[in-house]
């Protein structure tokens, strides 16, 4: 998350509607609002201008 | 609430691969476009993330590799699923258009050597799989339509269509952030928005953990369907083989390459039950896989040990274009193709046609209409489109059907006015109670009878029973409460997916005999019966009644 610049690119582009931009101190910042509806496309990370994103998966479907 | 009106000569609803080449198709025939979608077209749809296979025949000398050969194809594996006069028009004809189109918009269908990289798996005679890095065909799609001109609506959620005296005229719907409402009049509308996917309970316990993209609801067909248009195909319950945990996709890759079927008791079951084995065509994988499982020989893997280095690479890149976060699954989960066979179940049913080139959804004619006038329909929200290549080539045809449709009508009067603000209120009823249900808490009621009344094995007296229940459902429909516009978004999408469960176990009861089992296995009528029921269950509203017809399809 420290790469990120607050641009709002992923928020522009979840297909889910699931990132949203909250404010934080010095800019606003993305965050996932609605982490189950994640469909995993990996739009997201492959057109974050900072690499700042990551995929982490949920222990259900690591361990199903 | 703030109410903005547009006025064009195309309206296309859903910006996903076929939305995006109706737009380009109506585009560059002149017409003005608007393309409304929940998401943004940069990313929305089935293949936002990337895709690596695209289905086609090149005419390279073999006889199968030709459009004779093709349409074979789609009689062997499709036999009475669709039309071969009407495939012919939407997709073989349009067929070289779109792979030059594909290369020209900055995601070419070949290698950087400019070779085609073919296999063949699913029933085909050659190798009608070409393998393709689509991880940017849709950021490259979305900027061909923006630079065309054509206004993009992203975000915007399309919630129905505008009759006007029998003729459909547009739609309405609103932005998913702002609230902001759209009432839109059209000389021609296009329906694009893909398939029904959060209709069954998901055996990975997330509805949207689903093989195709969850944010596909069968709103189209539904709003349709209102509209007076007819659909087919809706009895057939696609599914398909998945890793186990992660509904990603990667069969076509993974048998395209070699991989092979394994029981737990160490049997290739494929290989036994059908001469064309693991290449068979996928409702026979799926239908034998349900049978090992429901014998007690699960868990069931995909094997590709025996790949070359060569070919396991290949395979790992390509599962990667077409999921690009299935190799971060495979690393976190500890899985290794080339190490171990990698646990597979089968997938959650969806409303998705009954084979890779026969589809399901409103019915089109060979010029991708309707059977309403003013409306058109594409891609996976049609009948004789499907998958990847039939949303490329047949969004194209939609695009210029409706754009030489929209050249001869003439308006003077405003024909929106039958959209009145109580109307327009009524769309929004959710966010206004005070208290109500969870949209959630509905959807998952219509999953579980899904997946318990109107799931593989089908009987009247489950469908019938099944039919009830949804029925029953449908009462509380209006007691849904939306705490956002993104939940609002939520509520409409359940309201269809009632409303295509409805459609599927009317349409189910009504087909007596089994065609491309499991899709549609009848326990009460078994067999396929080509005497009778070749061909067409075409379905449409009679009043607020649903009626069922047969349509026969012939060969010659």
């Amino acid at each position: 998350m420290h790469k990120c610049t607050g641009c709002g690119l992923c928020d522009s582009i979840c297909p889910a509607d699931a990132i949203y931009m909250q404010t934080a101190e010095d800019a606003d910042i993305p965050y996932l609002k609605y982490p189950e509806e994640c469909w995993h496309c990996g739009s997201c990370r492959q057109d974050c201008p900072d690499e700042a994103i990551e995929i982490e998966f949920p222990p259900d479907m690591l361990s199903i | 609430m703030e109410i903005v009106n547009i006025s064009t000569d195309v309206l296309i609803v859903g910006g996903g691969l076929a939305g995006t080449n109706a737009a380009m198709g109506a585009s560059q025939k002149g017409a003005s476009v608007v393309v409304a979608d929940k998401g943004n077209i940069n990313r929305s749809g089935d293949i936002g993330g990337g895709v690596d296979h695209f289905l086609a025949f090149l005419n390279e000398g073999q006889k199968w590799d030709t459009r004779e050969g093709f349409l074979n194809y789609v009689e062997k594996i499709g036999r009475g699923t669709g039309h071969l006069s009407i495939i012919d028009s939407v997709y073989c004809a349009e067929l070289p258009d779109a792979i030059e189109r594909m290369a020209k918009i900055g995601t070419p269908l070949t290698q950087s050597d400019g070779t085609f990289f073919r296999t063949g798996s699913m029933g085909q005679p050659g190798t009608f799989w070409i393998n393709f890095n689509g991880k940017k065909l849709k950021p490259c799609l979305g900027k061909a339509v923006r630079k065309l001109g054509c206004t993009v609506l992203d975000k915007v959620m399309m919630v129905d269509l505008i009759n006007h005296q029998g003729t459909v005229v547009g739609g309405v719907g609103f932005h998913i952030r702002n609230g902001i409402f759209y009432v839109i009049e059209a000389k021609a509308t296009i329906i694009a928005t893909g398939n029904t996917n959060r209709l069954y309970e998901n055996p990975r316990i997330n509805p949207f953990n689903t093989w195709l993209c969850p944010f596909d609801t069968g709103d189209g067909q539904i709003m349709a369907l209102k509209a007076g248009a007819a659909l087919t195909n809706m009895e057939y319950m696609r599914m398909t083989l998945l890793p186990k945990g992660f509904a990603a996709p990667g069969f076509n890759a993974l048998v395209g390459m070699g991989g092979r079927f394994l029981n737990s008791l160490g049997e290739y079951y494929m290989e036994k039950h059908n001469s064309m084995g693991n290449r068979a065509p996928r409702y026979e994988v799926v239908f034998h896989t349900l049978e090992e499982i429901r014998k007690g020989h699960g868990p069931i893997y995909i094997d590709c040990r025996h790949l070359t280095e060569k070919d396991l690479t290949h395979l790992m890149a390509t599962l990667g274009y077409d999921k690009d976060t299935l190799p971060d699954y495979f690393e976190q989960r500890g899985e290794d193709l080339s190490a171990k066979p990698v646990a597979i179940t089968v997938s959650e049913g969806m409303q998705a046609g009954p084979t890779e080139v026969t589809g399901s959804g409103i019915k089109i004619d060979k010029e991708s209409a309707a059977t309403v006038p003013g409306l058109f329909a594409c891609g996976d929200a049609c009948d004789h489109n499907r998958c990847v290549h039939g949303a490329i080539t047949g969004g194209y045809k939609a695009g210029k059907s409706a754009a030489a449709y929209a050249k001869t009508i003439s308006r003077g009067e405003d024909i929106t006015n039958s959209m009145t603000r109580a109307k327009i209120e009524r769309f929004m009823e959710p966010l206004q109670r005070a208290s109500g249900h969870p949209y959630r808490q509905i959807e998952d009621s219509i999953r579980k009878i899904m997946a318990e009344h109107v799931g593989p094995r089908r009987t009247e007296q489950a469908l019938t029973y099944g039919l009830e229940k949804l029925q029953r459902i449908e009462h509380y429909l209006d007691e849904i409460k939306a705490n956002d516009l993104h939940e609002l978004m939520r509520t409409h999408e359940t309201r269809s997916i009632l409303a295509v469960g409805k459609l599927m176990a009317t349409t189910a009861l009504f087909r007596e005999e089994s065609r491309n089992k499991p899709y549609h296995h009848r326990l009460d009528f078994p067999d396929t019966d080509d005497t009778n029921w070749c061909g067409l269950v075409v379905v449409s509203k009679d009043g607020e009644e649903l009626s069922c017809s047969f349509e026969p399809i012939t060969y010659g």
